[in-house]
């Protein structure tokens, strides 16, 4: 084994057996999965179940199909861009799904209920799917399942007799259609309701208020309708009223690849910043503090009696990478396992906007523009490290390289989530101390390939010039003693390979 | 043949001159002192052996090569500024270090774990270092300078910071290391140590050699010293440079502090008196210690240690 990858090993084992490093590693896990916790105490769970009492036999029909249009709508927009990613629109140029995602109305969710719904186009698309495609799953599970009253409970003695009877099935579960589920609400319809004021009545333990305003919503409707026929309107003017909708134009996301894009760009690249900040931040601390301890600790000379200088500088940044990579890998599984394995909030950023990065360009210049941030501010580090005795030395230092790094990074990570195009992102782009956090910014955004190479060439170049004239510095500063070097003593070392 | 050779070799600093025009050998086998007082140039002069730093001119050979880490399989080498990882077991520590000279896993290991039990470091094997006490800690670092078994072994002021039984320890490894064959090169300001220990030895002042060979050539660079006790002034004898009464005569009988010419033998003195009648009651020589031959050579302004 070369003596370069011995030292990647052993800065890797000195930094993996630190709390820091165990306490930014699972930090991000924590997060998710405090996230995910606090959605399951907050917010509802994925689906509730209801019972619906209609004394008068007119209304539940009504009601329980809008609750039907309404979960078909959204099966609708995740079925069109299932369609689309899997270039299966073809298969059913007519069907309501087959033109990509968009806003539906009711119309079309009442479209495609009546050309089969899901398992009809799911036959259409069958043949025409690639091998890798994924099965179809709606995004959501149906938000409400209606079951039958309890055993026991009366349904013909009255609103009051039905409530007293519901109150303890309410506090539980019961079994539906899709396995049991706590029972959210219970409607009682009462029989002469629309005659009399009679109110309809509704026991709800907090978690239903979609429901409720669906109820409500239907039966508003179906009075005001009632009230106009009694007013003496026709059955035509009736039905045109009924059949009125505002009309609404939605446009899609703009050019590009629509919806995919923007999530892209608004979620994965940002936080991949976030990512490299944090990491090459608190790793780079634990590769100063390693550095700062061997020369402390008097260990430079025997070292370098048996390694070179620059030897002892790869292995250093080979093993402070090893760590960056372990902690992203480990943080992207955590990641993908919260998106497709949990429901949450977490989950519900994480899974389309994974999903999303379906090329695999993204995800090369994305691990290449991370590397290369890694590697081009922990070269930083180490040389401050081998100017440093102590911790205290090294925040002089440290101080101002922090400040220059971080205040147009963050000034352009905001700029960027405005618009990742916009002046300030794109001439740091350029910069190549900031082009691998500004070209993650923008890489959602649809950055065009020659920027990519241009700015990935200019950073090619700046990471070989770093290297040598920073690796000067390392060497000459490694058995330096005394007072902290001067800005002018820094110029002279890097100028002359040879000195010290 | 040589182990290490230093041609006219110069190494600057800026303005300052650590080592000038430094030309020595060292043979192989036996035990080589560096002898200098603080800024003499020693540490410089090893560190441009191990290839730490470059010389600014002249020629450096270490085992038949140039300086460099194509040598480490052979070399060892202990600081004087001393230290460890501090998170590190012993164990670990010292394979590391053989490893990152060439070892394979396993030879490093057994090398490893032989060396922690020949130093009693045995029960602290797998504790990490900052658990140790300072003592053990250089026992440590020896064994790292020892694992690869070297050819040619540096010590560079080994002796500091030891207290005097580790120093009687350190002293017999060095010996046993000599009689198995490698060749020691250690720096020392200490007299006492090169003294015993030296089989040659090389004398620095400020970057620049005064002296190199053995223990034996360096007192005959000092003028012969001996005491008599004589009734007439040995002054005029042949080869004495100068005689000084050491006090009043005592019954007739006076001691002499003698000094002789340089390169004259007190066996010929000796000889002249009894030949010549020189009536003596003593004749006692002087052998010179190594510090009567460093302030000699070097000046009593260097700080050295007797």
């Amino acid at each position: 084994m070369s003596r370069t990858l011995l030292i990647a090993m052993r800065e890797y084992r000195q930094i993996a057996a630190t709390r820091g490093f165990w306490v930014m590693l699972l930090m991000i896990p924590l997060i998710i999965a405090v996230s995910q916790f606090a959605t399951r105490l907050i917010a509802p769970q994925g689906n509730v179940a209801y019972v619906l009492v209609d004394a008068t036999g007119q209304y539940a029909p009504a009601i329980q199909h809008r609750l039907e249009v309404t979960y078909q709508r959204q099966v609708l927009g995740d079925l069109a861009a299932y369609a689309q990613k899997w270039k299966v629109g073809s298969a059913a140029p007519g069907a309501v799904w087959a033109s990509g995602p968009r806003w539906f109305s009711d119309a079309d969710a009442e479209a495609f209920i009546a050309q089969g719904g899901l398992p009809a186009a799911l036959r259409q698309i069958a043949p025409r799917l690639p091998a890798e495609a994924t099965p179809f799953k709606p995004s959501e599970p149906r938000d409400y399942i209606s079951v039958d009253p309890p055993a026991g409970v009366p349904i013909d003695q009255g609103p009051d007799a039905f409530g007293a009877a519901m109150a303890a099935p309410l506090q539980g579960d019961v079994m539906t259609s899709v396995g049991k589920r706590p029972l959210s609400v219970a409607i009682y319809i009462p029989k002469d309701f629309g005659a009399s004021a009679d109110p309809v009545h509704i026991w709800n333990n907090g978690r239903s208020s979609g429901l409720i305003d669906t109820v409500r919503g239907e039966l508003t409707g179906r009075l005001r309708l009632q009230a106009l026929q009694a007013s003496g309107l026709s059955p035509d003017a009736f039905a045109r009223i009924e059949g009125l909708n505002a009309p609404i134009a939605v446009a899609a996301p703009p050019a590009g690849k629509g919806r995919a894009q923007v999530i892209v760009r608004s979620l994965v690249p940002l936080a991949m910043v976030y990512l490299l900040l944090i990491t090459v931040m608190v790793t780079g601390a634990l590769m100063l503090q390693g550095v700062i301890e061997e020369r402390s600790n008097k260990l430079m000379e025997s070292v370098l009696a048996c390694v070179r200088p620059s030897e002892l500088m790869q292995g250093k940044l080979l093993g402070i990478g090893g760590v960056g990579l372990t902690t992203v890998l480990f943080w992207a599984g955590c990641a993908v396992a919260a998106a497709f394995s949990t429901h949450g909030v977490a989950a519900d950023f994480l899974k389309p906007s994974l999903m999303a990065l379906d090329h695999p360009w993204i995800w090369a210049a994305m691990i290449f523009y991370f590397l290369a941030g890694y590697l081009v501010i922990s070269m930083i580090y180490l040389a401050i490290g081998s100017m440093s005795d102590s911790m205290q030395d090294a925040q002089a230092y440290l101080m101002p390289v922090v400040m220059i790094i971080m205040l147009p990074t963050v000034l352009m990570m905001a700029a960027s989530a405005q618009n990742p195009n916009g002046v300030l992102p794109q001439v740091l782009s350029w910069i190549p101390i900031y082009t691998p956090f500004a070209m993650l910014a923008r890489l959602g955004s649809g950055v065009s390939p020659i920027e990519i190479l241009g700015t990935g060439a200019l950073l090619v170049v700046f990471i070989v010039v770093e290297l040598t004239l920073l690796g000067r510095l390392f060497q000459a500063s490694l058995l330096r003693t005394g007072q902290p070097m001067k800005l002018g003593d820094m110029v002279r070392l890097v100028r002359q390979p040879e000195a010290g | 043949m040589s182990v290490l050779s230093l041609d006219h070799v110069v190494k600057r600093f800026g303005d300052f001159t650590a080592v000038n025009d430094l030309s020595f050998s060292v043979p192989e086998g036996g035990i080589f002192g560096f002898l200098g007082g603080n800024g003499a140039g020693k540490t410089t002069s090893l560190r441009m052996a191990l290839d730490i730093i470059r010389p600014t001119s002249g020629k450096i050979e270490v085992l038949g090569r140039a300086p460099g880490r194509e040598n480490a399989a052979q070399v060892g080498f202990l600081p004087e500024e001393r230290g460890l990882y501090r998170r590190m077991s012993v164990l670990d520590t010292v394979v590391y270090f053989g490893r990152l000279k060439g070892m394979a896993s396993a030879a490093a290991n057994k090398a490893a774990q032989g060396l922690i039990e020949r130093f009693g470091l045995g029960p602290w094997s797998n504790q990490t270092v900052d658990k140790l006490s300072k003592g053990m800690s250089q026992k440590v670092q020896l064994a790292t300078a020892l694992v690869n078994a070297p050819r040619l072994l540096i010590l560079d002021e080994p002796f500091s910071g030891l207290d005097p039984v580790n120093q009687a320890v350190l002293e017999e490894l060095v010996l046993e290391m000599a009689r198995g064959g490698s060749t020691v090169v250690f720096s020392t300001h200490v007299m006492q140590h090169a003294e015993r220990l030296s089989d040659r030895l090389l004398l620095l002042s400020r970057g620049r050699k005064v002296f190199e060979g053995t223990q034996e050539e360096s007192r005959a660079t000092l003028p012969g010293r001996l005491v008599l006790t004589s009734r007439a002034d040995p002054g005029a004898l042949a080869g004495v440079a100068s005689a000084t009464a050491a006090g009043a005569a005592n019954d007739g009988w006076t001691d002499w502090n003698v000094e002789l010419n340089p390169g004259a033998d007190a066996g010929d003195l000796l000889q002249a008196c009894t030949t010549g009648g020189f009536a003596l009651r003593r004749f006692e020589t002087h052998k010179p210690s190594l510090h009567d031959v460093f302030l000699h050579l070097v000046g009593a302004d260097q700080e050295i240690v007797k």
